[in-house]
């Protein structure tokens, strides 16, 4: 089977692609494996914070839920109810599901 | 005075103040002031160590900046310099015997070149700088002999 596709300004041949993909890590490889005597490690390659210790990155970093905190703010009344209605407890939602269900049913019986 | 071969690019210097009472802070100021105006030789103020060829520290060491001035020693690229100015670093000057003071400096880092004086004349720290320099220069040819490049 023929892979190259031939075109008007060269062409392109995938088998040859990966042989010098590979070539090229090899050879990437072997520069890496020398290492640099010079490259530090330790204290010399931690950030500069006025002298004062790295303090842990959970301290810290920017969470993903942070991006959220506007929100959590604004609507603080909301969610107080909200998170103390998950109580995690399977039955709590089991009574939510069959009150809320009944209401619908109710509602729906009733003709409204 | 040697000849600067090795060393190619201009001298940051980064200035750390331990328990100074700025007079020799106000000196170092004063070498970027139009009088002496230590940039025009390629010496400037660095705003981290991580940037500095050289480290000046002023004043005698409190107990609890002596860690911290160990952490930006270590922060320093090799190779690097150390020099103290003024009398209270060099020796720990009229707080020798304070509680509060760890020592002087060359009993927390390794020191090169030592600036005495309360506080010492602007062109006595440049000499002092220079003095570093060469030192750098030094370290540079060997860690160039060691990386067997440019000693980046």
């Amino acid at each position: 089977m023929n892979f190259t596709l031939h075109t008007p300004s060269g062409y392109w041949n995938p088998l040859l692609w990966v042989a010098f993909l590979v070539l090229f890590a090899v050879v990437g490889y072997i520069i890496y494996s020398r290492g640099n005597p010079a490259h530090k490690t330790g204290e010399q390659a931690k950030p500069y914070l006025s002298g004062n210790e790295e303090p842990d990155v959970e301290e810290i970093r920017v969470r993903a839920s942070d991006i959220y905190w506007g929100f959590l703010e604004a609507l603080k009344g909301y969610y107080r109810v909200l998170i103390a209605m998950h109580t995690g407890d399977l039955r709590d939602y089991i009574y939510w599901y069959i009150g809320v269900g009944t209401v619908i049913i109710l509602i729906f019986l009733g003709g409204l | 005075m040697g000849k600067l071969t090795s060393f190619k690019r201009s001298l940051w210097v980064f200035h750390a103040s331990g328990g100074s009472c700025n007079a020799c802070d106000i000196e170092i100021v004063a070498l970027l002031t139009p009088r002496y105006d230590v940039e025009r030789f390629g010496i400037r103020l660095a705003g981290s160590p991580r940037h500095a060829d050289v480290l000046l520290v002023t004043g005698a060491i409190p107990r609890d900046f002596a860690d911290k001035l160990r952490r930006i020693y270590e922060q320093m690229p090799d190779p690097k310099a150390v020099v103290v100015v003024g009398s209270c670093g060099t020796t720990g000057g009229v707080f020798y015997d304070s509680y509060n003071i760890a020592g002087p400096i060359d009993e927390i880092i390794p020191v090169d070149v030592y600036v005495p004086g309360c506080p010492p004349r602007p062109e006595a720290i440049i000499d002092g700088v220079v003095k570093a320099w060469l030192k750098i220069e030094r370290l540079e040819k060997e860690l160039e002999g060691k990386t067997g490049g440019d000693g980046e």
